[in-house]
């Protein structure tokens, strides 16, 4: 264990402290100030449990985050399982457009499906027009809307996990149930199925945590009473009602608590029980299965009606982008570049800060997953653990929560968001789970002998990382590098806090031009442009990688 | 050997920080920050106009920065949290009370642009500039509803006319406006019916009216966009360019005065402690310019010098004089007639927080509370009319569903008003309607039980 390792893991720590720990930490504490006073206390808390409203909005967003996780599941479990067992054409095709929403921004969806199925949307045009309703019906406003707009954007989580499971599984435990006389459905209840948990917790805790996370959904959609939504608005419109603000920080706080918690069970829940086979010849493809012909054919179906529904988002917004005035008619009429014109001509500064923003954050990401990932696969650096462990929890954390700590924490004694270099920090922080996983993983598929001859034959460390190391790790790492400047490039929750005037991404500008101007068509557009930019840049991995399920995914299934 | 590693990692990142921080930092040019709720139409046409008119009169480049942190009362907010050291220097937009309560409270400077006088001092009761400087009107406007004929046709609608008209119930679920906190134009509709109607009828119709709602709009350009789309048909609370804008857009938009309202004047001022103070002058002389004003109109806001006839602009070929003069249907703005209220601007600004707060939580907060009681208070009056109708006895019930509609309406107390409707309905003489229900829910129950009980026996074990 040498000094330079030690070094290296002090500084890595130190930046954590400063980027995550510290904001974070003004976090909670604001959230015990009471409001008209300078003393603390729990009040907040007490007021928070004791008042209704916010009682309700809890509620709310505990019974949203159940009703999603059920409608993936529900929906999932037949999808990853014709996935990962059937044999049929164009699975890599069905795979990349069934995985696409988890590259494509969350309000992107939204803003196709408001498009599509709004009360006056095509669909109910299209139904009132042939006459098989009078009056529209009620598609995406309510409950049921956001269910069903978030399961969509969740189910690829929960799919990748399960698929991953139904492929990895040793097919001797099915193989045993077979032929103990256990057929069909009901050995996928009982061998497959529990065979997979951990692979299906994996993806099912991060569904579960979206719509304590998700403040833009319900706010485009009408319906504020959930915890995000609520704490947004009570932060972000309310600058001087300190007793709102703190409620705000509060709802923050708690949801935090509650995705931390449910994210630390989770991980609890799969290491407390061994899943592993005894046997290790197993084929990297798994099972993989003729179905019969009927079986066949609805498994097309089911998979035409899903990616269906996930192509609507480009589609519909690609129709949008290129027209105007799409109002009251089915399809749009008239076609014009108007748009893109008017983003490129009138404000090409938010491309800019997109580009500049997620790049200099992946700058940042680079100089210090790398290291971080070397500590923390190849030295025994005490705390490299713990350290592992404090950037993964960053998954958890909503949006929100870092946005708003920034600015509390960055405001008055270290002013640093008063500086435009807040923004690339804060999607670094954010995001950085990204990176260093997938450098992480890639660390683990490279051989340590081979750096060890090179020291060997007396090179240094140094020289070593980077003429042995670093070749080897590019893949691996290139894929992490263009994902976490997808995931940088999209990122709103946390930016939508911190951004001033001349600040604003493209993110920031399609939310501004929905929702403050009838400005409908530059803001598709908008969400358009950041389609085709998110395509290009996964078409890159998927080249780099070899296969867009591993692109997205990183190597190692889960 | 590691030490360097390490080294180089710090200088590569310390590096880049510092040079990017130069890079943006060099060209320093001559700023002008403004904070302020008006629509990006506006912001951008006078971002276009001013960069301009500064390029020629001064040979130099002026860096112009917008913030829009949300409606009027988040605007206020925004100015009162940066304590006096604003990141802005012009507060551009917003009307009479936003600008009073700044004045009020010491964030503005006074300041008299060039052709003030051209603006007049006061229009139907309504201030229009401050007399110490404050604050000047530039682009005046009107709170009024809008409504998408397409849809009202297809719904077989009439427009609503009046304020009372909106509580019919045929345009129930039909009807979308914000919440006063987001929206100064909502803040100002809450003004004009609590000083129209009286504080008691005020509060009164706006619970009736939020039962109306399909629902709650996140600001008021989000009440104009569902309307224009056509999602939500009627919108309430709006500044009345708002259907000149989206007529100009093709959007089926159309405006409502009602016969209550006010005249807004959409102002600016400068704020105490602004870093570019000398810029944000020059700014405001020019807003004031027969050519800033022309950059007003251009972007969809309504000019406020009195010395303007939108037919000598359409001659000269400016196409927006044409939308205004078809959207107002006179030659100049204040030449207008409509049956405003005498507005209490005093009153108004002491009580600003306190309407936003009521609103939020005694009707915001408690809305699918007070539809569903206000939707049985409705039944049970339905059902006391019938059994009127038949001739019975229904004193008692009368008396005590008049109480669950007060209780509603005046107190606002809606699970006591609830209450008193079941009361109502229990009464002997009222129509005994539920029992259907109960008998139904009765048998479902029974049946479910059975089934239970039947699945429990055939458990093994």
């Amino acid at each position: 264990m040498s000094r330079g390792n030690i070094f290296l893991a002090e500084l890595l720590w130190s930046v954590i402290a400063f980027l995550v720990i510290y904001p974070l930490s003004i976090l909670v504490l604001e959230s015990f100030k009471i409001a008209g006073t300078s003393s603390w206390g729990i009040k907040n808390y007490l007021g928070f449990f004791q008042d209704t409203y916010y009682l309700k909005t809890f509620g709310n967003t505990l019974l949203l985050s159940l009703l999603v996780l059920m409608t993936t599941t529900l929906f999932g479990v037949p999808l990853a399982y014709i996935l990962a067992r059937y044999r049929h054409w164009g699975k890599t095709v069905f795979t990349a457009l069934i995985l696409l929403p988890i590259v494509l921004p969350a309000y992107a969806g939204v803003f196709a499906f408001v498009i599509f199925f709004g009360k006056y949307g095509t669909v109910n045009l299209l139904l009132m027009d042939t006459g098989l309703i009078e009056k529209p019906i009620n598609f995406i406003y309510g409950l049921h809307g956001l269910v069903f707009i978030q399961s969509l954007h969740m189910l690829p989580f929960i799919v990748l996990g399960l698929s991953a499971g139904f492929t990895t599984i040793d097919p001797s435990f099915e193989e045993a149930a077979e032929v103990e006389g256990a057929s069909g459905f009901w050995r996928f209840l009982t061998v497959t199925l529990p065979l997979c948990t951990p692979s299906y917790l994996a993806g099912a805790v991060i569904v579960f945590l979206w719509p304590f996370t998700d403040w833009l959904t319900p706010l485009i959609l009408g319906q504020v009473d959930f915890l995000p939504s609520v704490s947004y608005i009570n932060i972000a419109y309310h600058f001087t009602d300190m007793h709102r603000k703190y409620m705000g920080i509060v709802a923050v706080v708690v949801s935090s608590i509650v995705c931390i918690s449910i994210f630390l069970l989770a991980r609890w829940w799969v290491e407390r029980r061994k899943y592993t086979g005894l046997s290790k010849g197993t084929t990297s493809e798994g099972r993989v299965i003729e179905p019969s012909g009927l079986v066949k054919v609805s498994a097309y179906l089911y998979m035409f009606f899903i990616a269906g529904l996930v192509l609507l988002i480009p589609i519909v917004l690609g129709l949008a982008a290129f027209s105007r005035r799409w109002v009251l008619e089915p399809f749009p009429t008239y076609w014009t570049l108007e748009n893109f014109k008017l983003i490129l001509l009138e404000s090409p500064l938010l491309i800019q800060n997109s580009f500049v923003f997620s790049g200099i954050a992946l700058v940042f990401g680079i100089a210090f997953g790398l290291p971080a990932a070397y500590l923390i696969v190849r030295t025994r650096v005490p705390g490299k653990d713990a350290l592992d462990f404090v950037i993964t929890l960053m998954l958890a954390f909503p949006g929100i929560a870092v946005g708003v700590s920034y600015l509390l924490a960055f405001w008055n004694t270290i002013p640093l968001a008063r500086h435009w270099i807040i923004m690339p920090l804060a999607l670094f922080a954010r995001r950085l789970p990204y990176f260093l996983r997938m450098a992480h993983s890639s660390y683990l598929q490279l051989d340590i002998s081979l750096e060890e001859a090179s020291e060997v034959s007396g090179v240094g460390k140094v020289r070593t990382f980077f003429n042995i190391s670093l070749p080897l790790l590019l893949k691996g790492v290139l894929v992490g590098v263009v994902m976490f400047f997808i995931m940088a490039f999209q990122e709103i929750s946390t930016a939508i806090f911190l951004y001033r005037g001349g600040w604003e991404t493209l993110p920031i500008g399609i939310y501004l031009n929905w929702h403050r101007g009838m400005e409908f068509g530059i803001a598709a557009a908008m969400a358009f442009l950041m389609i085709v930019i998110t395509f290009i840049l996964l078409l890159i991995i998927s080249r780099i990688s070899g296969g867009v399920l591993k692109a997205a995914w990183g190597p190692g299934g889960t | 050997m590691r030490k360097r590693i390490v080294a180089t990692t710090i200088f590569a990142v310390l590096s880049m920080v510092v040079l990017m921080t130069f890079a943006a930092e060099a060209q320093a040019k001559d700023k002008v920050g403004w904070v302020g709720p008006v629509y990006k139409e506006l912001s951008q046409s006078l971002n276009k106009g001013f960069k301009a008119y500064y390029k020629k009169t001064y040979g130099k480049d002026v860096d112009i920065t917008f913030v829009r942190p949300g409606g009027w009362p988040v605007c206020v907010d925004k100015i009162r949290a940066w304590g006096g050291k604003p990141d802005a220097d012009i507060f551009l937009g917003a009307g009479a009370p936003a600008h009073e309560i700044l004045k009020g409270e010491g964030f503005l400077v006074p300041y008299r642009p060039k052709d003030w006088d051209k603006i007049p001092a006061e229009w139907h009761g309504m201030k229009v500039k401050d007399k110490d400087d404050y604050w000047t009107c530039f682009a005046p406007w009107i709170v009024t509803n809008l409504y998408n004929e397409k849809i009202l046709q297809r719904l077989r609608l009439p427009p609503p006319k009046t304020w009372n008209d909106l509580l019919n119930p045929i345009y129930r679920g039909n009807i979308v406006h914000t919440l006063p906190y987001a929206s100064g134009t909502m803040h100002e509709t809450l003004e004009i019916l609590l000083q129209a109607f009286g504080e008691k009828e005020a509060w009164a119709y706006l619970r009736s009216l939020a039962a109306q709602l399909a629902r709650f709009s996140t600001g008021s350009t989000d009440t104009t966009q569902l309307v224009a789309r056509g999602e939500i048909p009627i919108g309430v609370a709006q500044p009345q360019m708002n259907a000149m804008a989206a007529r100009k857009d093709g959007y089926p938009v159309r405006d409502l005065l009602p016969e209550k309202t006010i005249l807004v004047p959409e102002a600016v001022a400068l704020l105490k402690g602004a870093p570019n103070e000398a810029t944000g002058k020059i700014f405001l002389d020019w807003l004031f310019s027969m050519e800033g004003q022309k950059y007003v109109l251009e972007g969809r806001y309504f000019a406020a010098r009195t010395d303007i006839k939108f037919s000598v602009w359409e001659k000269e070929g400016f196409e927006m004089a044409t939308h205004a003069k078809k959207a107002l249907g006179v030659d100049s703005f204040w030449d207008l007639d409509v049956g405003f209220i005498e507005y209490d601007l005093p009153l108004a600004t002491k009580r600003w927080d306190d309407v936003n707060r009521y609103y939020e939580y005694e009707i915001y907060r408690k809305w699918s509370e007070l539809k569903s009681s206000l939707s049985l208070i409705e039944e049970v009056e339905g059902e006391v009319k019938a059994a009127k109708a038949q001739e019975k006895d229904v004193t008692k019930a009368e008396a005590k569903i008049k109480e669950a509609r007060k209780l509603f309406e005046t107190d606002g107390k809606y699970a006591e008003a609830r209450l008193a409707a079941t009361e109502a309905r229990a009464l002997p003489a009222a129509a005994g309607l539920p029992t259907g229900l109960i008998i139904a829910i009765v048998i479902a129950l029974l049946i479910s039980v059975v089934a239970v009980v039947i699945a429990l026996r055939r458990r093994p074990g």
